[in-house]
């Protein structure tokens, strides 16, 4: 029923520089054995459910304001969650030739999500831009190239700029 | 099943009035827009319309949304049923029809043989779009769009109610199962025309867990956890159909008139299959812009300006959406969530920008414009040139800045989409050319 396909040709997936954006925070970067990553929202210390859902490697990050949770996950996806200095996740974001697992990694804002994509008006591939007090969520691309970031404003330490949520 | 005869002169003919009003009325998109005859067996009309009728009869209301009819029949047999309103997707790669079993509201009535795995699991699949996800069996199908044909493909079947959502594809998003509603289709289906020749690849080829998105599933109840994430063959995936005919085989043309800067209720144009294979789909004096693994290049904003990669062609966006009005300086629309993130500039702008290949060469100058968006839609027309809005992404490594260029660019050009590895008289695929 099936001929194999001579154009077939299996695409390497081309990893982000993994440190490009590290000099610009002046960064101290350690690798985790033991990581502890929340939705977002949620405490740091409480969950560590996202590593093992993305069944990804773990490099964590510290700025002034917060330190970043980075996961790579095997699909080729990268997920980066920032944390506030008490513990809580107040960004995500992620890039990759496939989604996260959105209900994860959004928590108790996946609704919100789920409201704010209801809305969108830009097609089947057009992207999703949408800013409220609870949420910020920003997702573009298409099958094989996606990205996104999502923040809750409230929850973003002061002095942090938004563009530092990548 | 082909398209009447009939309708596809007077669809050539639209075409040409709408090229005499339409031409330099917008002052942005010229260059190589030469509608193909109608009458090749490579050819099938387009439609821009505001989509198929709804619940109350009325269009759904999409807005540049390419639609053509597309036939599928039981494999190897005349038991066939065209699908009308089926959107041309070169964003994606693979067939997608929803089901008519009521609630999903599409037209796809025809029973296929489904696809199984080697232990007799029926297969069906969580594809991933923007921010939600298409669920459902892959089946069986001999495709036919024109005079074209891909003998028993797997395509996807949207909306039965055969096996419940599993829990992990929940997690992408929206369930759009349904023709009309707030995460509905707005379409009979989607015709993927892409630059892959899978809708996954390689990726679901692998052990779940190790690399696998486990977008293929394998089903063996229809209880709830009856299905489970499973690996599927390259060769076994829902493929570009365009891969799988007989001849004009790697890659399409979207050719679409120019329409006015206030737009046009409706537009007709062509589905062009192959690239140099016939005398109608040659690049002409159209430009290859070649892509990445990822189906991206680099757009240039202004046209010598700050470089934006991760840039893309697509006739799956409706719109031409780029950076932000913070950074376009271009005001947003204000009004409800959804409108808020289009641009409303005062009067219609002209920009200008250029389009790059992955590699860094060659560089194409490309202008366009940009005309209030609540005005266009508050005008009930669906063929804009001129819709745009902002992207998400900001200028990073980690989450760059990109141009998505959508249907709103395809007019008055005639826009190649290269498939990865097939060999056209502009080189191998994976490629954009206009």
């Amino acid at each position: 029923m099936f001929a194999m396909n001579p154009m077939t040709t299996p695409p390497a997936i081309r990893k982000p520089s993994l440190r490009a954006w590290l000099p610009a925070l002046a960064l101290v970067t350690v690798v985790s054995s033991t990581p502890a990553l929340a939705a977002l929202g949620g405490d740091v210390s409480s969950v560590q459910k996202d590593r093992a859902r993305f069944k990804a490697s773990l490099q964590l990050s510290a700025a002034t304001h917060y330190s970043v949770h980075e996961l790579k996950a095997p699909t080729g996806t990268t997920i980066r969650e920032y944390v506030t200095g008490d513990g809580r996740v107040f960004g995500v974001t992620w890039q990759g030739p496939w989604r996260p697992d959105l209900r994860q990694l959004l928590g108790p804002y996946f609704a919100d999500f789920q409201q704010a994509a209801n809305a969108k008006r830009t097609g089947r591939n057009g992207p999703l831009s949408s800013r409220s007090s609870r949420l910020v969520i920003e997702m573009s691309g298409h099958p094989r190239a996606f990205q996104g970031r999502a923040y809750v404003p409230e929850l973003v330490p002061a002095g942090v700029l938004e563009d530092e949520i990548q | 099943m082909t398209e009447p005869r009939v309708r596809r002169v007077l669809t050539a003919v639209l075409s040409l009035i709408a090229a005499a009003c339409g031409g330099g009325s917008d002052g942005a998109n010229a260059g190589n827009n030469r509608i193909a005859p109608p009458d090749g067996a490579n050819v099938v009309g387009i439609v821009v319309d505001s989509g198929p009728p709804g619940a109350n009869g009325a269009p759904v209301g999409y807005v540049n949304g390419a639609f053509v009819t597309v036939t599928v029949c039981v494999p190897g047999t005349a038991n066939c049923q065209a699908i009308d309103h089926v959107l041309v997707d070169t964003g994606s790669s693979g067939l997608r029809l929803l089901a008519n079993d009521g609630r999903a509201g599409g037209q796809l009535s025809l029973p296929l043989p489904p696809l199984e795995d080697v232990g007799k699991n029926a297969v069906a699949e969580c594809f991933q779009f923007i921010d939600g996800f298409t669920w459902g069996q892959v089946q069986l199908a001999d495709v036919r769009v024109g005079g074209e044909m891909a003998s028993g493909i797997a395509i996807q079947v949207i909306g039965e109610a055969a096996y419940p959502v599993p829990g992990p594809c929940l997690g992408v998003g929206n369930d759009e199962d349904t023709l009309e509603g707030a995460s509905g289709l707005l379409a009979n289906g989607i015709l993927g025309v892409g630059l892959f020749v899978q809708d996954c690849g390689p990726a679901c080829a692998m052990d779940p867990g190790s690399g696998n998105p486990g977008v293929y599933f394998a089903c063996s109840s229809s209880a709830s956890g009856g299905c489970v994430e499973t690996s599927l063959p390259t060769e076994a995936q829902v493929s570009n159909p365009v891969t799988r005919f007989a001849t004009d085989n790697n890659g399409v043309i979207v050719e679409l008139p120019p329409v006015p800067a206030s737009g046009a209720p409706t537009a007709s144009g062509s589905l062009v299959f192959g690239i140099g294979t016939r005398s109608n789909n040659g690049l002409g004096n159209a430009v290859v812009i070649p892509v990445d693994d990822r189906g991206t290049f680099t757009t240039l904003f202004p046209a010598q300006g700050t470089r934006y990669p991760v840039s893309f062609i697509d006739s799956g966006s409706n719109g031409i959406y780029f950076l932000s009005s913070a950074v376009t300086g271009i005001a947003t629309c204000t009004g409800s969530s959804g409108i808020d993130s289009f641009y409303c500039p005062p009067s219609p702008l002209t920009l200008s920008a250029a389009n790059q290949g992955a590699a860094g060469t060659p560089t194409v100058p490309v202008s366009f414009s940009i005309a209030n968006a609540k005005a266009l839609f508050d005008s009930n027309n669906a063929a804009f040139s001129n819709l745009g809005g902002q992207n998400a992404g900001i200028s990073s490594l980690n989450l760059p800045a990109s141009f998505d260029w959508g249907l709103a660019f395809f007019y008055g050009r005639n826009v190649f989409t290269a498939i990865e590895g097939a060999a056209t008289p502009g080189g191998a695929g994976p490629y954009f050319a206009y």
